[in-house]
């Protein structure tokens, strides 16, 4: 489970941010909670809406693909700080990653109280339709007389309070996986005919035209050939860049945003790839590439919310059916911009076997069975064969109903970016 | 003649709670002195080794100090009051005092119908806190609904019967600041324990 923490109080000490710290160290392997930073948040204020800020963004971004999010608050003048509600404001103004999200409230102070109050009224705030964050109920945790609770290595030193903590934190994490499985199905919200648009899609081009890169480039003036493209760590020419691509042994496509296959490293022809693309596919929405699919369909439109949410970076699935010459993968990443804005989904398919053939013959080593193993140890989700999404091309001929499961460690081998 | 600092509660500049506060200062100026007062360039609270304060926030709080009394006029954002209200006065006892037994009347104005009841509900709340410990006036609610449609072009309040309610808090609060000023002899002992109480010391 992934969650996010954040300290209320902005002073360079806080007892807040010690006791999420310790959360954190505290809880690894049950829950990965990153803490977030707001001291760089601006007073809120509707004349100047900085909502766009790359430091609202990130801290929306980050709430958004939890899982839920611990909110440890002091209490100052009988309510939560100034700089927590600060930034709950601009959370609740023009956009809203609270809403939906299952919420757990700590707090710590210097006083017998434990922030009791300022907890009371951070319920009432979070309650506000603008927030409509879903709370946990009860299992109040109140932290007195903060300054003696801690150890040198920040550490709780009383042992019931962290019984009393790990409790209240279980409850928490079954109560944020009952409160997203309300919204399980979102899924089906995921548009695959691509008829949204973002700031890099081409209007006035067909996507389904089976020329439409040329028509496509044609209208925003692409640049080929020699001219130099910067990047973040090179200086390339569009034809340099092509070279590279397409001697990269590895099938690479570029599924953006907006759900529309924009790009791919055509290094073989359609019959020899592993995931067959044509060039006259190139600009479809996915709906266009998986024609009449049903259950592929919704499969790509599961692997693509768990990307766009967050609930996970990157998903990876053999292609059943393969021999002894053959293992196929297909890996599926989540890309973001710099402030974590989601920009589609990089996508590629390999053979592993001649890597590991490779790997064994400059070795000297020889595959065994291993007697202990579980059945697909590449994905541990299931017990039967994983059917491959395939998000751009239509997938290969076995389409097993495949469930994605929401909780997606499992299938994914990373979590992070 | 009494006389009153108004916050507005909002950095808006376009705050029908300053609207409510102007049209007060305007309404009662035979019965008392209102001047306004703005929260809006004041840093969010943040406290330090140092326990500085902004300037602009000791000004103001020289202003309160002076005064008969104070009325505050609260939006609501997200059930309670605007964070960079709650910043002021979280600034206005930070090492200073100048709320202690100081009268304050609180109003409120919201777009919607609820007129900022949840708001001020916290507001009494915090300014109870120890280190504000303001003599809010009791039972007095004056919360302004619909607050957009509230005011003709004078900046002047349209409903008569909102007008009568508010004539009435308002003597009423005068009553009060009379009363309470000779309510004032446990006042030193109040400032001390303000001084000596801290969110940050046990």
């Amino acid at each position: 489970m992934k969650l996010v923490g954040i300290a209320g109080s902005i002073a360079d000490q806080s007892y807040n941010r010690t006791l999420l710290n310790f959360m954190s160290k505290h809880c690894k392997g049950v829950a990965d909670i990153e803490v977030l930073d707001i001291n760089q948040v601006p007073m809120f204020s509707q004349d100047d809406d900085q909502t766009n800020s790359s430091v609202i963004q990130k801290l929306s971004n980050k709430i958004k693909s939890a899982d839920g999010v611990i909110i440890a608050t002091p209490e100052h003048n009988h309510t939560v700080p100034a700089a927590l509600k600060n930034v709950i404001e601009w959370l609740s103004y023009e956009i809203h990653p609270l809403d939906g999200k299952p919420v757990m409230i700590v707090g710590a102070s210097y006083h017998t109280q434990g922030s009791s109050r300022a907890q009371l009224h951070l319920r009432q705030i979070l309650e506000a339709p603008g927030v409509n964050a879903v709370v946990l109920p009860g299992n109040e945790f109140l932290l007195g007389n903060v300054k003696t609770a801690f150890d040198d290595n920040g550490d709780l030193k009383d042992q019931r309070t962290i019984d009393f903590l790990d409790t209240t934190l279980q409850k928490f994490i079954k109560f944020a996986k009952v409160i997203n499985m309300i919204d399980a199905d979102d899924y089906e919200k995921e548009d695959l005919s691509a008829t949204g648009k973002t700031d890099t899609t081409v209007e006035g081009v067909d996507m389904d035209d089976p020329d439409w890169l040329n028509k496509a480039a044609k209208k925003v003036n692409a640049v080929e050939g020699n001219t130099y493209v910067k990047l973040d760590s090179g200086l390339l020419t569009v034809n340099q860049l092509n070279y590279m691509l397409k001697t990269t042994p590895i099938e690479l496509t570029y599924v953006d945003e907006n759900n529309q296959f924009i790009y791919y490293n055509r290094f073989l022809p359609t019959e020899k790839m592993l995931a067959k693309r044509t060039p006259e596919q190139v600009g479809d929405s996915l709906t266009t590439v998986h024609p009449g699919k049903e259950r592929v369909i919704k499969h790509v439109k599961q692997v693509i919310h768990m990307l766009r949410s967050g609930k996970t970076d990157l998903v990876s699935m053999p292609v059943p059916g393969g021999d002894s010459d053959h293992h196929v993968m297909h890996y599926y990443k989540a890309m973001h911009d710099e402030e974590g804005n989601y920009k589609g989904v990089n996508e590629w398919a390999v053979d592993l076997k001649p890597i590991v053939n490779e790997y064994l013959k400059q070795t000297g080593q020889m595959l065994v069975p291993d007697p202990n193993a579980k059945v697909d140890a590449t994905s541990g989700a299931s017990k039967k064969p994983d059917a491959p999404v395939d998000a751009t091309a239509s997938a290969s001929k076995e389409e097993t109903e495949k469930e994605v499961k929401p909780e997606v460690d499992a299938t994914s081998s990373a979590s992070k970016h | 003649m009494n006389k009153f600092i108004a916050i507005v509660g909002s950095n808006s500049n376009k705050s029908t709670n300053r609207e409510l506060l102007k049209y007060m200062k305007k309404r009662f100026q035979s019965a008392a002195e209102i001047e306004l007062v703005e929260i809006k360039n004041l840093p969010i609270y943040k406290k330090s080794a140092d326990k500085y304060v902004p300037q602009e926030a000791l000004d103001i709080a020289n202003k309160i100090e002076a005064a008969d009394g104070v009325i505050i006029a609260t939006p609501e954002y997200d059930h309670s009051i605007p964070a960079v209200l709650s910043s002021a006065l979280a600034w206005l006892s930070y090492g200073i005092h100048p709320f202690v037994d100081k009268p304050v009347m609180i109003t409120g104005a919201s777009y919607g119908s609820l007129g900022s009841s949840r708001a001020q509900a916290q507001l009494r709340q915090i300014l109870d806190s120890p280190e504000l410990k303001a003599r809010i006036m009791p039972s007095s609610e004056f919360l302004l609904g619909h607050s957009l449609q509230a005011f003709d072009e004078n900046g002047d309040l349209k409903d008569e019967k909102i007008i009568k309610q508010l004539d009435g808090l308002f003597q009423d609060f005068l009553d009060f600041v009379n009363i309470s000023k000779q309510l004032n002899n446990a006042n030193e002992i109040n400032k001390q324990k303000a001084k000596e109480f801290s969110w940050d010391k046990d």
